[in-house]
């Protein structure tokens, strides 16, 4: 286990690295970013002094130096768009991603289970039917759809939830439905598709043979055989998730890491994008140790290669 | 059996599909509109092409359900008075050339590599997951942004983007059940008897991770199609006077409050053709497995 | 075997019961919050501004919560005229061509408690024209203009510049004073000034508050504090303030102004237009030029995709800017003329079937690239071959400034234009100027004049400005005209407010009361 551990974080590690070479010379590809930084009317003396005094006149190369030098000191990058060290701000941004993400993702999967176990149970019966098409529905809706209409029936006509914002409870109801909708469609969808297999395996006969109840054929028996996939759907979903839920952080003002990259990628401020990625990086590399082990728990004859 | 006889049994089997598809509503519905979508793709922008581009301010944000400026107005107009009705049916060329390149090939791609790092295991197989782990960490906006931007925003430079990104999920799937899949028994067999391991892969493993990877790619179908609506938005996608369905989502966007069919028609045709793949996909699954079949040919049974 | 199964029943059920927990937690509704009893004003923004500098406060990010309101100028520019009027500095006259006396106002403190003089204000303009720090201010309004200070007095400064700056006094309306213990090495988060209202926090991603400053030296105004907040989307910033969460969205899209009693709409002082590339066949005809001209009906945008506010351009500065020229006359409609212009090209051996490209930038404006591609229909509609390219700023920008692709199409380039700083100076000379780093022209006529406006004041200078903004129009023909745009803000029912041209840069807290 140590071992499997050991030699994960290395490979992980030597991965990371690659990433950040790979985000670090692309990003550089996309343009000067002079032009997006100055105003408008700045004039071509301006122009040049700018990118010579923040060093974007020089070759990609030798600004990889330049950056490996900072980070040896652990200078991670300035923002110049907002003035301020990019890793805090995308520190500062990450804790609302990842609340975001862990409370619809742990709803995601709870319900989609339910909805899916229940509904391979009978495919083709009322539930089924019902079931997998609203959820199926529900994630094919384009997300800032839903969202603003969402704004406009239940905080402008019905007046019940706040148009947008971060808060309590109220708050959080319709950035959490909204961002739902994709990863609980697409679960249900492969839940069920999963139990759809598991219920006609030979294991699953053989435990109905021995007498056990239907709801634990269901839920314990087929579950756990159908869990391979479901587990690796879900932690798919997750990545995206705490990539940052753009449509959700725009719409409704959350502050988090998705809106941040966007408009970081598009104002060309490298150093955030940079930082930005790290983060998330890090956080994916860790969600995928975690899936890993989570396979060889539901599946022992899975061993660590 | 004689080689009449096995015909037979052929002809037999082929019109009670036929009959199954007829028997289950749903699923024929759902077929008839993916026809029908497929004949917009072949036809639609020959068809319809000067209905979609016609301006006309007077009929600009006209709302849906009136037949007062022809029959091609039913699902109104939009902020410059074209036919939206007209522009869905043009736009499905693009939108699906665009979502079913993507969507295959990166499930084909996801599959391969994904069975090559399930099955071959070691060395490769660390090789490949950790790949993954980056493409799936690389931000796709970037992504869209440096090939677009490096590149020309071209129809084809979009799918090979979309498909980068769906890509890890479909590899991911993959090895999972590979991993699984390959400590079975009929499998242990298989390779006891000496089969090769592409036979292995091809005849054993494939038709069990099959379903799976299908409805992924279902559900996918619309997460390309609105993807790509979010890169238009940005500027970054398809733009005018190109259309697609994922475009006119994203212009109808900033009429939602005012003239919300804009963004409602083209986001259900969206909707209708995932859901439609979906069930057909269903469909064809329970058909397709012994074991499920009978849940079709019993009478009755699936009119629920 | 047993035992696994035991355990993933019991890791289950804990999930189960999680979500419950979570349902039963997410099935409650509270009550909304309204807008504060306070005698605070909620102000959406739509975007986070990128600093609060003071020598930022000329993007319009930045001025809209700090222009005025926590830093003030030496002058003020009139948004109704153009005209000048003191702020910081009583009172100025010339000393010679290059200088300038400024007599301070007496009695003023900045908000950290040190006094405004001449010394101090010597300080904050020698660090906005700093070129450590990348001030807006110097590089938007100055270029290659640099000023130097001397006081003369305890409160009488001496400004100088390295040419002669006829409207020098003009030009410091742009200039916002930071107090003198502000960092001079880099930006800041937390401007000090000496304005009405005091800098209070920031809480990033989330919101601004000012509070009122008791130390200040002129009225005081009503409104006791300000939040800003911000959201991205023009429904939900209208959606709040019609909700009561927020009082006033300076910037909605006009499709979100639909209720007459609380949105209004006002002159932005941005000018929209098609730059034309003259250098490009067919382009290069002036004849292929005027036709785009009289092929674009302007009536059709107006009132349908854009605001029926709008007002038709004939020029890159908007009527209240010293230099505009009333006597241009808008191009009417006239596609008869277009073909008859083109046909007559084409006879002449201009090659009218080249494809021209309209490069657009998405977002620019609302409903901007619905514009386009009406345009685009009309100038097909005149028998001319177009194709429409919409991009994001970034690539868009790479056609904007110089140096220029040389192997570019002909090129007619959406662009969008914003005078609010009283003279056509600003406007002028990057545009048209053979040296103007987004001209797509290059005249040595209108350059001599350009360069002589730029010497002149008064009446003559007013003139002269005017004769240049003819010669584009009429001479060179080298932009398509749009609009004079408008903005729509929405005010909320409980205060007191009118939106001006300024308020696309400025939103002065000062003068709003509550009802």
């Amino acid at each position: 286990m140590a071992h499997f551990l050991g030699r994960r974080a290395l490979h992980s590690g030597i991965a990371l690295i690659g990433l950040i070479l790979a985000v670090f010379f692309l990003v550089r590809l996309t343009g000067d970013p002079t032009a997006l930084y100055l105003p408008i009317d700045a004039s071509l003396q301006t122009r040049i002094e700018f990118a010579k005094k923040h060093g974007f006149d020089r070759p990609a190369t030798e600004q990889f130096l330049v950056f490996l030098k900072d980070v040896s000191e652990g200078d991670l990058g300035y923002s110049l768009r907002k003035q301020r060290p990019a890793m805090e701000l995308v520190l500062e941004a990450y804790p609302t991603t990842l609340a975001l993400a862990g409370v619809a993702m742990t709803l995601s999967i709870v319900l989609a289970v339910i909805v899916g176990a229940l509904a391979a149970y009978r495919p083709g019966g009322v539930f089924d039917r019902v079931g997998s098409m609203a959820s199926l529905a529900g994630a094919s809706a384009p997300d800032f759809w839903v969202a603003i209409t969402g704004i406009l029936v239940f905080a402008v006509t019905l007046r019940w939830l706040p148009t947008s914002g971060t808060g309590d409870l109220p708050y959080w109801i319709l950035p959490i439905v909204v961002l739902m909708l994709r990863p609980f469609g697409l679960m249900v969808q492969v839940v069920r598709a999963s139990m759809l297999g598991a219920l006609s395996s030979a294991y699953v006969k053989t435990a109905r043979a021995k007498g056990v109840g239907e709801t634990a054929v269901i839920f314990v028996h087929a579950l756990r055989n159908a869990s391979l996939s479901v587990v690796t759907v879900a932690g798919d979903l997750t990545v995206g998730l705490i990539n940052g839920a753009v449509i959700v952080e725009t719409v409704f003002g959350w502050p988090g890491v998705g809106k941040l990259m966007i408009d970081s990628v598009i104002q060309r401020d490298f150093p955030t994008v940079q930082a930005a990625v790290m983060v998330t990086a890090t956080a994916i590399f860790l969600l995928n140790i975690l899936i890993d082990l989570l396979y060889v728990a539901l599946d022992p004859r899975i061993r660590h290669q | 059996m004689s080689t009449a006889e096995q015909e037979a049994l052929i002809i037999r089997r082929r019109s009670s599909w036929w009959q199954l598809l007829l028997r289950d509503r749903f699923a024929l519905v759902a077929a008839l509109w993916l026809i029908c979508l497929f004949a917009c793709f072949l036809f639609g922008p020959e068809l319809f092409g000067k209905a979609a581009t016609t301006l006309n301010l007077r009929a600009r944000n006209m709302p849906p359900g009136s037949t007062e400026q022809g029959w091609l107005m039913i699902l109104g107009g939009d902020a410059l008075g074209r036919s939206i009705l007209a522009r869905l049916i043009v736009a499905a060329r693009n939108t699906l050339a665009i979502a079913l390149s993507a969507v295959f090939l990166a499930m084909i791609a996801g599959a391969v590599l994904g069975m090559i790092a399930g099955y071959f295991g070691r060395g490769i197989g660390h090789v490949i997951m950790r790949f993954a782990d980056i493409l799936q960490s690389f931000p796709s906006l970037l992504l869209a942004v440096v090939v677009l931007y490096v590149l020309e925003p071209s129809v084809p430079n979009l799918i090979i983007v979309l498909a980068i990104t769906r890509l890890p999920v479909y590899l991911r799937v993959t090895r999972a059940e590979v991993l699984e899949i390959r400590e079975r028994v009929f499998v242990d067999a298989a390779r006891a008897l000496g089969s090769s391991r592409y036979h292995i892969l091809r005849r054993h493993i494939t038709p069990v991770i099959a379903p799976t990877l299908l409805t992924i790619l279902t559900v996918d179908f619309s997460i390309v199609m609105l993807a790509e609506s979010g890169l238009s938005f940005l500027g970054i996608g398809i733009q005018p006077p190109e259309i697609t369905w994922g475009l006119m989502v994203a212009q109808g966007r900033n009429y939602l409050s005012q003239a919300w069919w804009l963004a409602f028609f083209p986001g259900l045709a969206i909707m209708l053709a995932t859901l439609s793949g979906n069930i057909l996909s269903n469909w064809l699954r329970i058909v397709s497995d012994p074991e499920q079949r009978w849940r079709l040919e019993a009478p009755g049974k699936n009119d629920a | 075997m047993k035992q696994k199964t035991i355990a993933f029943e019991l890791r289950s059920s804990r999930l189960l019961v999680g979500a419950a927990a979570l349902a039963a937690v997410f099935g409650v509704t509270a009550g909304v919050q309204s807008a504060q009893a306070q005698k605070t004003v909620t102000v959406v923004l739509s975007e986070e501004p990128e600093g609060l500098d003071g020598c930022n406060s000329n993007r319009s990010t930045v001025g809209r919560v700090a222009k005025q309101n926590i830093v003030e100028t030496l002058t003020e520019i009139d948004p109704k005229d153009g005209s000048i009027t003191p702020r910081l500095a009583t009172s100025w006259s010339k000393i010679n061509d290059t200088t300038w006396r400024f007599e301070l106002r007496k009695g003023v403190k900045f908000h950290d408690g040190a006094s405004l003089n001449a010394e101090t204000a010597s300080k904050a303009i020698a660090r906005t024209m700093d070129s450590k720090l990348d001030c807006e201010t110097r590089t938007k309004s100055f270029g290659d203009l640099k000023l130097s200070t001397k006081a003369v007095g305890s409160h009488t400064l001496e400004i100088s510049a390295n040419k002669p700056v006829p409207i020098l006094p003009t030009r410091m309306g742009v200039v916002s004073l930071s107090s003198p213990n502000t960092s001079m090495d880099k930006l800041v988060l937390n401007p000090i000034g000496t304005g009405p209202y005091v800098f209070d926090k920031w809480t990033p991603g989330q919101e601004i508050v000012l509070k009122r400053f008791d130390g200040y030296w002129g009225k005081k105004p009503v409104v006791e504090g300000a939040r800003y907040i911000w959201r991205s989307e023009s429904t939900v910033r209208a959606a709040m303030v019609k909700v009561g969460e927020a009082d006033i969205a300076p910037n909605i899209a006009v499709q979100d102004a639909t209720d007459p009693s609380m949105d209004f709409s006002y002159p932005n002082s941005e000018t929209t237009r098609l730059r034309i590339d003259v250098t490009r066949p067919p382009l290069n005809d002036k004849r292929v030029r005027l036709a785009l001209e009289y092929a674009f009906d302007r009536d059709a945008l107006r009132g349908s995709i854009l605001s029926k506010d709008i007002e038709h351009a004939t020029q890159i500065v908007v009527p209240s800017i010293n230099g505009h020229n009333p006597a241009i006359k808008v191009r009417k409609y006239d596609p008869a003329e277009a073909q008859k212009l083109i046909a007559e090209a084409k006879a002449a051996g201009v090659p009218v079937d080249t494809e021209i490209e309209i490069i657009g930038r998405t977002n620019i404006y609302p409903n901007g690239t619905e514009a386009m591609e009406a345009m685009m229909a009309m100038f097909q509609a005149a028998g001319l071959k177009m194709k429409l390219r919409m991009m994001e700023v970034g690539s868009w920008l790479k056609y904007l400034s110089k140096p220029y692709d040389e192997n570019r199409a002909p090129i007619l380039l959406q662009a969008q234009h914003d005078n609010n700083n009283g003279d056509a100076v600003f406007s002028i000379f990057n545009k048209y100027a053979c040296g103007g780093l987004q001209s797509s022209i290059c005249d040595k006529n209108l350059d001599a004049m350009v360069a002589k406006a730029g010497t002149l004041s008064g009446d003559e200078r007013r003139k002269t400005w005017q004769e240049v903004n003819r010669v584009i129009n009429e001479d060179l023909v080298a932009d398509v005209w749009m609009y004079h745009m408008v903005g729509y803000s929405r005010v909320g029912n409980r205060i007191n407010f009118t939106p001006s041209i300024s308020t696309n840069s400025e939103l002065h807290l000062e003068d709003m009361t509550f009802k």
